[in-house]
């Protein structure tokens, strides 16, 4: 070194005066940290075990649909397509997919959302997130968003799959997107739609009730007592009651909206009997919906940290 | 496994250690809390001393028969603590990060306690251990109420209600405001004079220094030492000894002490002269002749380091 | 007082002070709210697809299991089962008094209720019968399943999710599919002492009344008998 003068540094603490992003920066980055905890990445092999096993389980009926379109192809002439294609005629398409999937979800709602909400609140984490310029709400909007990100990602992955293979499988990929398109829009809404209403039960169970175990269990009991108690008034009640109490089982609302936006017939004997117009459904959910968030963000703006 | 009942004075039989662990060892796993620990105690009072993480509540709840040793035995009262129920009518246990359950009064936990002791009079039993902690006006709140310290306390009324002879107290000073402490420490004093022997863990010096008799150290779960302090301190001979002196003239006379082979390091700072001598006894006796001789007047003359916290530093540098 | 009586007491008091034990409550009187929606919505009151179906098969395996875990398992967790256990009281008497206790509670929760929806919804002279079939299988079935699940709640921490598996997967999803599982199943059980008692059977074949209440006994004993070892070879948790 030249013979310079000598100068001594002053090290200490540096503070940070560079551009700070904003709230909605760090909100987003808030839901895709929860996204991708839901599904364990970032924390290790036994986190990703659970939901990637439902998430796959639930995807594999459409891969095997898949596989069986392109057998047939392979076999030969004689497959049908247009307006009789093969793929109608299957007994998993996207109209009935619904009901393969419902228990599935409820699982991976009631495994993964006690993760999500409760850790936080056990670990005594929430002051540092509050201390920052990140509100309540943002953190429980945040949360819950990619709590229904995650759940979306399990509802929608088999729809994707049957469109990509009814694509591929096709004698001539524009056909099959033109058979296939009309379900497309309406296999979005009911994902988005079902997926928001577990979701969002999940997610108000989970924040409410921080012991992980305790919310699975409060969250499986919710889904199965609720059909059960459906069942019997639909058997036994009569009149308008009968009509409309299975609209506090989650699976029952999700089938009727299932069949009120394909048009179909309902599976459960309860939606089938009532006869409700499908817009019952939709409203129901998103007053659900509605609600759930509003008690989330309740229990977040309360909550003691 | 029956309950013992009855007489509940102060039992601790002659020529039977109150508490005698063995070549003890507990691991989890690859993770060893204790180490081959082994050691003798009697009525008197004792400090568990050690940093965060050597192993004191482990060691504790290897006593308190909690935990089974992987090796080695441990012996309360000249019964294997684990699996002996029957061993709990001798033994009080105030634990550290056990709750307690704030659903109860105060009054009505020590009274379960006095309770399941099997005690005959469960009612007076707790008020006087009640009083004993002077927790009478709290006594009917319940435990979720509490500060702290009276949590601490309330404990502290429950391992006492039986007048074990054997009493463990893991951390007991956590959390007790300097006048909550000296009562506490007063009571543990007296309750020793009755011949009961009492073990306690602390990780603060000062503590253990002012209420015990006898330490053990623990570190990284093993015993680096045991016995009185200051006889410790003597048997660590290969550590120097320093002496802070001031006199009429400090330079002449750390001149005059290095010429000494026992001395063989000598400061001058802040006015008082320190000086190292690895023989502590010849160094008290080599001191004041040659101060005389040299003509210099001796003000004052101190053990610098013959604290808990010298021996502890030591210990634990090791 | 007694020794088994404060521990009756501190149990008690130890669920009581628990949240969920409202909830559990709520839960095991919703079959009140619907026979009251059945009957007086004009609905055909059917008495015994309420209490089969509803209460038998659903709340009460859900009741006995969150009690049963909040007795021992929940102790173990909050660190105040330890001033219970360092005791000179024998660990077994610790753990069949809280066990017990966990099945009183249940009982209390489920029989009252339930007795109430079948008297809602009953009709005539059936109803004593059907009643008395019903709440002595809920006292049989509700206490078997609580033992089991305090045994569970002190031998291991995912006390609750076992549970929750053994009920939904075993007794719900396989026994529809593998017959051997009706003898390991206490719901089956306790459809069997129905049916003795009621002379209805339900869609399947029930087990006999000899089979139905050894398989009770079993559980119960079985679980008092883990519950205590449990206790026996109790060990505070690893400090983390």
């Amino acid at each position: 070194m030249t013979a310079a003068p000598g100068n001594i540094y002053d090290l200490g603490y540096r503070r940070y005066e560079g551009a700070r992003l904003g709230r909605a920066v760090v909100a987003l980055g808030l839901l895709g940290h929860t996204l991708r905890e839901a599904y364990g990445i970032g924390r290790g092999g036994r986190a990703k075990i659970t939901p990637f096993l439902l998430l796959i389980l639930n995807a594999l009926p459409a891969l095997l649909i898949v596989g069986v379109q392109a057998l047939a192809n392979q076999i030969g002439a004689g497959v049908p397509s247009g307006p009789a294609r093969l793929a109608d005629q299957l007994p998993i398409r996207h109209d009935t997919y619904q009901n393969v999937t419902s228990t599935l979800v409820l699982l991976f709602c009631a495994a993964q959302a006690p993760e999500l909400f409760g850790r936080d609140q056990r670990f005594g984490v929430l002051p540092l997130y509050f201390s920052r310029v990140l509100t309540r709400v943002d953190y429980a909007l945040a949360r819950t968003g990619g709590l229904f990100l995650a759940v979306l990602v399990v509802t929608i992955v088999p729809h994707l799959i049957l469109t990509v293979g009814s694509l591929l499988t096709a004698a001539d990929p524009l056909t099959g997107l033109a058979d296939d398109l009309p379900d497309v829009p309406r296999y979005l809404a009911v994902s988005v739609l079902a997926s928001g209403l577990l979701a969002g039960i999940a997610a108000v169970i989970s924040a409410w009730t921080p012991r992980r175990a305790y919310a699975t269990a409060t969250i499986i009991g919710v889904f199965i007592v609720a059909p059960i108690v459906v069942a019997l008034l639909s058997r036994l009640a009569v009149g308008d009651i009968a009509r409309i109490a299975h609209l506090i089982s989650p699976t029952d609302v999700v089938d009727g909206l299932n069949a009120a936006i394909f048009g179909t017939i309902a599976e459960s004997r309860a939606v089938v009997t009532a006869a409700l117009p499908g817009w019952i459904y939709i409203s129901v959910t998103l007053v659900a919906i509605a609600g759930a968030l509003a008690l989330i963000v309740r229990r977040y703006l309360t909550v003691a940290v | 496994m029956t309950a013992e009942r009855g007489d509940r004075s102060v039992r601790l039989s002659p020529g039977v250690p109150a508490i005698s662990v063995d070549h003890v060892s507990r691991w989890y796993g690859n993770v060893v809390a204790v180490n081959d620990v082994t050691f003798a105690l009697g009525p008197g009072v004792t400090g568990l001393l050690g940093p965060n993480g050597a192993g004191k509540t482990t060691l504790l709840h290897l006593l308190a028969g909690l935990l089974a040793p992987s090796a080695g035995s441990v012996r309360i009262a000249g019964r294997t603590a684990f699996g002996d129920p029957g061993v709990y009518a001798q033994v009080g246990l105030v634990p550290e990060r056990e709750a307690v359950p704030g659903y109860l009064t105060g009054r009505r936990f020590v009274q379960t306690n006095a309770v399941l002791q099997g005690l005959a009079d469960p009612g007076a039993a707790t008020g006087r251990a009640i009083a004993t902690v002077e927790l009478e006006d709290a006594a009917d709140r319940p435990i979720r109420t509490y500060s702290k310290g009276m949590r601490q306390r309330i404990k502290l009324a429950a391992a006492l209600v039986h007048e074990p002879s054997i009493l463990l107290l893991d951390e007991p000073f956590n959390g007790l405001d300097p006048r909550q402490r000296l009562h506490m420490m007063g009571l543990l004093k007296a309750m020793s004079a009755e011949g009961r022997a009492i073990l306690f863990s602390s990780h603060i010096l000062e503590e253990v220094e002012r209420l015990a008799e006898g330490i053990l150290v623990v570190f990284a779960g093993r015993l680096a030492a045991s016995g009185d302090f200051r006889s410790i301190r003597r048997l660590m001979i290969d550590r120097p000894h320093r002496f802070t002196i001031r006199s009429s003239d400090d330079r002449a006379l750390g001149a005059a002490l290095l010429g000494h082979p026992a001395v063989f390091a000598v400061d001058l700072l802040d006015g008082r002269l320190a000086a190292q001598t690895s023989d502590f006894g010849a160094f008290t006796r080599l001191v004041a002749p040659i101060a005389r001789s040299a003509g210099i007047r001796l003000f004052e003359l101190t053990p610098t380091d013959d604290s808990l916290e010298s021996v502890f530093s030591y210990l634990v540098g090791r | 007082m007694s020794s088994a009586a404060a521990l009756v007491d501190v149990t008690l008091r130890s669920l009581l002070g628990r949240r969920r034990i409202l909830l559990m409550g709520l839960l095991a009187g919703s079959p009140v709210l619907l026979a009251l929606l059945v009957r007086f919505g004009g609905g055909r009151p059917d008495a015994s697809a309420v209490l089969d179906n509803l209460v038998l098969r659903t709340v009460l395996p859900l009741v006995a299991l969150v009690v049963g875990t909040s007795t021992l398992g929940s102790e173990i967790d909050d660190g105040t089962l330890l001033f219970q256990l360092v005791k000179p009281v024998a660990r077994w008497r610790v753990a069949v008094t809280k066990a017990l206790v966990a099945a009183l509670a249940t009982v209390v929760l489920i029989v009252p209720p339930m007795i109430l929806t079948g008297l809602v919804l009953g009709r005539g002279d059936q109803i004593g019968t059907t009643l008395a079939g019903y709440a002595l299988s809920a006292v049989a079935g509700g206490s078997a399943y609580a033992i089991a699940f305090t045994a569970l709640g002190g031998l291991t921490r995912r006390a609750l999710v076992i549970g929750l598996a053994y009920t939904l997967i075993w007794e719900g999803v396989l026994a529809g599919i593998l017959e051997g599982t009706r003898y390991l199943s206490v719901r089956q059980a306790m459809l069997g002492i129905v049916a003795a008692t009621t002379g209805d059977g339900g869609e399947r074949t029930p087990l006999a009344p000899t089979v139905a209440w050894t398989i009770v006994a079993v559980v119960v004993i079985l679980g008092l008998v883990l519950a205590s070892l449990a206790l026996r070879r109790f060990q505070v948790r690893a400090p983390d």
